[in-house]
């Protein structure tokens, strides 16, 4: 019983997690928990099957307190475990009755398999949805998603190629005005616009208000997820069930981008079922501010301004199934139906 | 006032006013005319008290109550319900009258053999077991497909039980023959749920399964233990997975709306109870089996704040819903949801009261209902249950003491017809009213009523787009899941 706590004291998953994340600009949530959970494992010594299960699940559930949106990375968590638990059901040498230690070494060397794959995933996706990229289009597209930015980038890059494929963006880009502290920080993905202009394709920015205005001038809306529900919905950046609402009325294809460890074990019935606590809707009086504002002067704690504008850039919306034309995902395209199918072919 | 009593009235005054055109058999013609002339002779006489009096009395009320809404219906009805009174003293005029298909055409095609009334006429292989559930089935004694599924399940048990294999063949072969009488049984007294018929096909395969060099008893406990294991993992286990599950879609404050009485939905309202959680259920019923008042008496029990209301008052009962969870019968494999008539309508009231998110529609359902079968409407696929009991109404007690104001109608219709005449008979059909309000049914003559047809029919489509889940004991779906589900149980 002493084995895990203290193995656990030296390792702290959540900052292992938040490390990952920020140290790798291309890993999604997902991976970086898995990878954190590989780590954990490598980490400690633990040598029963029902020891490492115990301790993935309080590993799992800390780390999933200690981050304000865990939908993302309970993906991660949940298929590493299942993963796990097949793994170890599976008879033969790996099953239940085989040497501790060698599936051990066997999940240590398939979870990082599966964090390689999982990163190849995204040139994949590419493959699959350049196609929806069409010569003299354009594209609207929001957040700062590394799969539309690899997707689009791709399509660029075959400009000069064999297929030349000549198509304008419309970025939507949120001004980073929950962020009171550094009101000059560079939008989300400003990164990606710099790049496409870089390879030469034409991108407009425009703010969110000004989506059903410019929505009229798109082919097509890409954007991408944090997660894919188990009814085909996505639960992605504030921002984009507005989008997907638009698109519905104006009748443009509407096309998400994920991979497919995004697929997430949740099934939301609106925006407000997210198992997640956002505070988005504040009502306030004066008479609130005043009181707020006294308390933050006299806290004067520095990390509290700074943690509500990032927890600003971290809300999410649900966008639901029925506005969804397809998900690009790198097990091929999907409709919103078949992503329940893809859940329950991974779940049973 | 039970049910034979209210027929009896009903069927006398047909004998008496529609026989020759109704059975068209000579015999019974005469019979109607001879009956005529008496009751001819006892309105001359002034009602003089005859051998078949008791019975005269109830026709004098039921008669008038069929008067009555000939008044109403204006004085072309009129007419003819002389024209018909004088045919039926002209015998062979009244032969040529057709008789009058009471079947609702759209829905032909459901009306097959009546539902079968007595054990008399079934097979003697039928076991005793199977005899008694299928008239419980009928009676809706058993009512529910898990119920059903299961009750059909726990006979099929007994009925291996008591089975010994002929000589010259082999279990495996004859006891699906043996189950299949039992089943042709069951199927004559209520058409089998969906869950009853996959159960059967498991039950089957498991039999057909079954080596032949397998001693008998030892073949017999090995199928006593597979429904065990059915019953237990694909309902009493599975039920309590979902109703755990669907419970935690209840949050505090909600107010949840359903439809009739499905045990699951039942399970999960109280699931959600006892963990503590604080919300309203609105509890929606239709007649004839006013399968919700089971439910809310339940959850009353169980301290919840409950509403009923008939689905009539559907708008006001979805005004300030949450959610709504519904029961199924089955789930077919367009995602469509097949379940107790009027579910399709508090779906859809749900779905567009406010654009059609907000409130979501919840299907609580086992896997052993999935089909794979196509359901595009309500009226390819459906059961048909006897129209007569859409006629039987228990009128509320009347407080005042003042008879039906349609009986009045037709005693004093009857009394303007027979010019004052029958004076006392028109008395004793007043108060026979005011006693057995329930004979005043507008329906209550609903056969002889030309162009008037009855349908009771059990279940409906809601199209899946009104449905947002679907919760199984395998997790929740969206409804266009159900197939892969389907296909996935199946072959496991």
């Amino acid at each position: 019983m002493a084995g895990p706590s203290e193995a656990e004291k030296p390792f702290d998953i959540v900052a292992t997690y938040n490390e990952l994340l920020r140290t790798d600009s291309d890993m999604t949530m997902p991976i970086a928990a898995i990878e954190s959970l590989v780590l954990l494992l490598t980490h400690s010594p633990s040598s029963t099957i029902s020891e490492t299960l115990d301790l993935l699940e309080k590993s799992t559930a800390h780390l999933k307190k200690s981050i304000p949106n865990p939908i993302g990375l309970s993906a991660g968590t949940d298929l590493f475990q299942r993963y796990l638990i097949t793994t170890l059901q599976r008879p033969g040498q790996l099953g239940p009755a085989g040497d501790f230690n060698a599936i051990r070494a066997h999940l240590l060397s398939n979870g990082r398999l599966f964090v390689r794959r999982a990163k190849e995933s995204r040139d994949k996706i590419a493959t699959f949805g350049r196609g929806f990229v069409r010569d003299g289009s354009t594209i609207l597209t929001n957040g700062g998603s590394r799969v539309v930015a690899s997707l689009l980038q791709k399509a660029a890059a075959e400009k000069g190629g064999l297929s030349a494929v000549r198509f304008r963006v419309i970025y939507v880009l949120s001004s980073a005005k929950g962020d009171v502290e550094n009101p000059s920080a560079e939008p989300e993905g400003m990164e990606t616009v710099r790049m496409l202009r870089e390879s030469g394709v034409p991108v407009a920015t425009i703010p969110p208000s000004a989506v059903a205005y410019s929505i009229g001038k798109a082919d097509t809306v890409i954007v991408g997820a944090e997660g894919v529900v188990e009814n085909g919905g996505i639960v992605s950046r504030m921002g984009t069930y507005q989008l997907g609402l638009l698109a519905k009325a104006m009748a443009k294809p509407f096309y998400v981008v994920a991979e497919s460890h995004k697929f997430v074990r949740v099934y939301p019935l609106g925006q407000y079922d997210l198992p997640i606590e956002q505070r988005v809707i504040q009502f306030k009086t004066q008479e609130d501010i005043a009181e707020a504002e006294k308390q933050r002067l006299d806290a004067k704690s520095s990390d509290v301004p700074a943690k509500t504008s990032s927890e600003y850039r971290e809300v999410v919306d649900y966008t639901p199934p029925h506005l969804i034309s397809a998900l690009i995902t790198d097990s091929g395209v999907l409709t919103p139906s078949a992503v329940s199918e893809e859940l329950i072919k991974i779940w049973f | 006032m039970s049910a034979p009593a209210d027929k009896k009235p009903a069927a006398d005054p047909a004998a008496e006013k529609l026989s020759g055109a109704e059975l068209k058999k000579k015999a019974k013609a005469e019979k109607a005319a001879r009956r005529a002339r008496e009751r001819a002779d006892r309105d001359a006489a002034g009602g003089t008290p005859g051998p078949k009096d008791g019975a005269g009395k109830k026709g004098a009320g039921a008669g008038g109550a069929a008067g009555g809404k000939d008044a109403g219906a204006g004085g072309q009805k009129g007419q003819r319900q002389q024209q018909r009174r004088g045919s039926t003293q002209g015998g062979p005029e009244a032969k040529k009258r057709p008789v009058e298909n009471k079947n609702v055409a759209v829905f032909g095609h459901l009306y097959g053999q009546p539902r079968r009334t007595s054990v008399a006429g079934a097979g003697k292989e039928v076991h005793p077991a199977v005899l008694a559930l299928g008239l419980q089935m009928r009676d809706y004694v058993v009512c529910g497909s898990s119920a059903r599924c299961v009750a059909t399940l726990l006979a099929f048990k007994r009925v291996i039980e008591a089975y010994t294999t002929p000589l010259g063949t082999s279990l495996s072969r004859h006891l699906t023959t043996h189950l299949s009488h039992q089943i042709t049984y069951l199927s004559t007294c209520r058409p089998l749920s969906i869950s009853q018929g996959n159960a059967i096909r498991a039950l089957k395969l498991e039999i057909a399964s079954i080596d032949p060099s397998v001693p008998e008893a030892e073949a017999k406990a090995a199928l006593s233990e597979f429904i065990d294991s059915f019953i237990r993992e694909k309902i009493t286990v599975a039920d309590q997975v979902i109703a755990g599950s669907a419970a935690q879609k209840i949050q505090d404050g909600d107010v949840i709306v359903t439809y009739a009485g499905s045990s699951l939905v039942k399970q999960t309202l109280l699931a959600a109870a006892r963990e503590g959680k604080r919300f309203r259920v609105s509890v929606i019923d239709s007649r004839p089996l006013f399968e919700g008042k089971n439910l809310a008496r339940t959850l009353v029990a169980a301290g919840l704040d409950v509403q009923y209301t008939l689905v009539h008052g559907i708008s006001h009962a979805i005004k300030d819903a949450t959610k709504v969870f519904l029961g199924a019968h089955a789930m077919t494999s367009n995602g469509r949801l097949y379940s107790r008539v009027g579910t399709a309508l508090v779906a859809m009231s749900a779905k567009e009261r406010a654009g059609g998110v907000e409130v979501p529609v919840i299907v609580c359902c086992e896997t052993v209902k999935f089909t794979d079968r196509v359901a595009l409407d309500s009226i390819v696929v459906n059961e048909l249950a006897d129209a007569d009991e859409l006629v039987e109404v228990q009128a509320p007690q009347q407080l005042t003491g003042l008879p039906d104001p349609a009986a009045a109608a037709a005693a004093a219709e009857q009394e303007t017809k027979k010019g004052g005449k029958p004076n006392q008979t028109a008395h004793s059909g007043q108060s026979a009213a005011a006693e057995f309000p329930t004979d005043a049914s507008p329906l209550a003559n609903w056969k002889e009523t030309p162009n008037l047809q009855l349908l009771n029919i059990m279940y409906d489509v809601t199209p899946a787009q009104y449905v947002d889940m679907v919760v199984t004991e395998m997790g929740s779906l969206p409804p266009s899941a159900v197939p892969i589900v389907h296909r996935m149980s199946t072959n496991m």
